[in-house]
């Protein structure tokens, strides 16, 4: 057990493990993560606090982290490289472990291109693989970067990103080999809307037996409307849409009754990716939304969540 | 490296002008025909002799998760990914395994400097010159 986070025991002991997402508030005012927490507490086993996500500055995941922390769920920080340098990252990686933050996920981040600062100075100090490889040195050599010791090391379950659905692709495989040799426990993949694709880089990760060393979870994103669809097909580079999605949801155009479709096909896809050897949990991602996470995690069949005493040893044949 | 190439390094470290006219004629050569940013370590002979510190991400460990499917960077558009491009090379030019090693962070104080006379010095990790 690297960092014995309810996510970590639960993938350990071979539950099929529920992520879920949160975006922190633009605000100085924390009431709402409290709020949101009541859709994730006994839904999901974690939860993403994004790291100013599209470049749009929010409360810190650090922060946003530690609150949610507090509500009794368990969060997965995002670190991003885009707004600090490898001093900024380290210290703030100490302060969160301090606070009981144990799931991190390692990311390169948006460019601040898209996002409300597009002037900002871009920091890009390091990447995602040496992000990833930092926080493995700090944990299991106790070292900095620098190598200089660290006293108590942070003990975290480290996780990265992947994208199933960008180019090119064998690229994308390569990604997270490269990846899991940095020292990545646990990836979460960008949503899945094109289940052919997604099959397919499956394949080729099982076929390098990457899914043997790394817990993966597939990326799931419930939408309310067409638009939202065609909005990300055509402006979200890297992501791609089977167009028998965008045509079920075009057929409804009465509000309501898109967004149970859009339910219905996020629920869809999770029995989907189920099924794939190799997956080991899904992360659901609403956009601003994450007040459906509760029914597409109940539709799915995944509820109760299983509950782990914290320290009882996981048993299993799954070393990674 | 050879101790002759070591000492080699070490004086024109010492010597500043004769520094300038290397950084100068290492600039003449892989500004041109490489773009070359100047980062000081260079990795061109991994990444199939394209630079990746073009890219506004700095990826050195390969494409960020928004390569267009047109092969396009997601930030600039009008550009193509630089990971792209290298990928497409490495294929062609048979040196695939060496986008597998994982580079290190880079060393800030190197930009602007000699990255042969740094791999001279041992500052920085030889090339790798042969196919895969
Ligand atoms: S798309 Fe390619 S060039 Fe553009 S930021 Fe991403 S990795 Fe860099």
């Amino acid at each position: 057990m690297k960092s014995g986070s309810n996510l970590e025991r639960l993938l350990r002991a071979g539950h099929f493990a529920v992520c879920g997402e949160m975006s922190p508030p633009q605000s100085a005012d924390s009431s709402s993560i409290a709020k949101k927490c009541g859709y994730f507490k006994g839904y999901v086993d974690a939860v993403n606090l994004t790291d100013n996500q599209t470049a749009i500055v929010r409360m810190s995941s650090v922060m946003s982290s530690y609150y949610v922390l507090q509500c009794g769920v368990e969060p997965i920080m995002q670190m991003t490289c885009r707004d600090r340098n490898r001093l900024a990252i380290q210290s703030d990686i100490l302060g969160a472990c301090s606070a009981g933050i144990k799931n991190i996920l390692c990311l390169t981040g948006d460019h601040m291109k898209f996002g409300n600062h597009p002037e900002a100075k871009p920091v890009f100090d390091l990447d995602a693989v040496q992000l990833i490889q930092m926080v493995k040195k700090m944990r299991d050599e106790k070292q900095f970067l620098s190598g200089d010791e660290i006293k108590q090391e942070p003990k975290v379950f480290i996780g990265g990103a992947a994208n199933p659905f960008g180019e090119p692709f064998e690229m994308r495989v390569l990604n997270l080999a490269k990846k899991i040799d940095a020292g990545a426990d646990f990836i979460q993949t960008q949503p899945v809307f094109d289940l052919a694709r997604f099959q397919k880089w499956m394949d080729a990760v099982r076929e390098e037996g990457l899914d043997k060393e790394v817990f993966i979870l597939a990326g799931v994103m419930p939408v309310r409307s067409a638009k939202a669809l065609h909005y990300m097909k055509e402006s979200v580079p890297g992501m791609r849409i089977s167009d028998d999605y965008i045509k079920r949801m075009e057929a409804i155009t009465d509000k309501e009754a898109a967004m149970e479709e859009g339910v219905k096909i996020a629920v869809e896809i999770i029995s989907e990716v189920r099924q794939m050897p190799g997956v080991a949990g899904v992360h659901i991602m609403p956009v601003m939304w994450e007040s459906i996470t509760p029914r597409i995690v109940e539709q799915a069949g995944l509820l109760p969540r299983p509950e782990l005493p914290a320290d009882e040893p996981a048993v299993t044949g799954l070393e990674r | 490296m050879s101790k002759v190439s070591e000492n080699f390094a070490k004086f024109c470290e010492k010597h500043p002008r004769l520094y300038a006219c290397a950084v100068l004629a290492e600039n003449a050569f892989k500004k041109p025909v490489f773009r070359c940013q100047d980062c000081g370590q260079c990795i061109l002979s991994y990444t199939a002799f394209t630079c990746p510190m073009r890219c506004p991400k700095q990826m050195r460990n390969g494409p960020c998760g928004g390569t267009r499917e047109d092969g396009r960077c997601e930030v600039y558009p009008e550009r193509h990914c630089i990971w792209w491009l290298i990928y497409r090379r490495a294929k062609r030019m048979g040196r695939l395994k060496k986008l597998r090693r994982i580079q290190k962070p880079v060393d800030r104080r190197l930009q602007h400097t000699s990255a042969w006379l740094n791999v001279f010095a041992g500052k920085i990790d030889p090339p790798s010159w042969g196919k895969d």
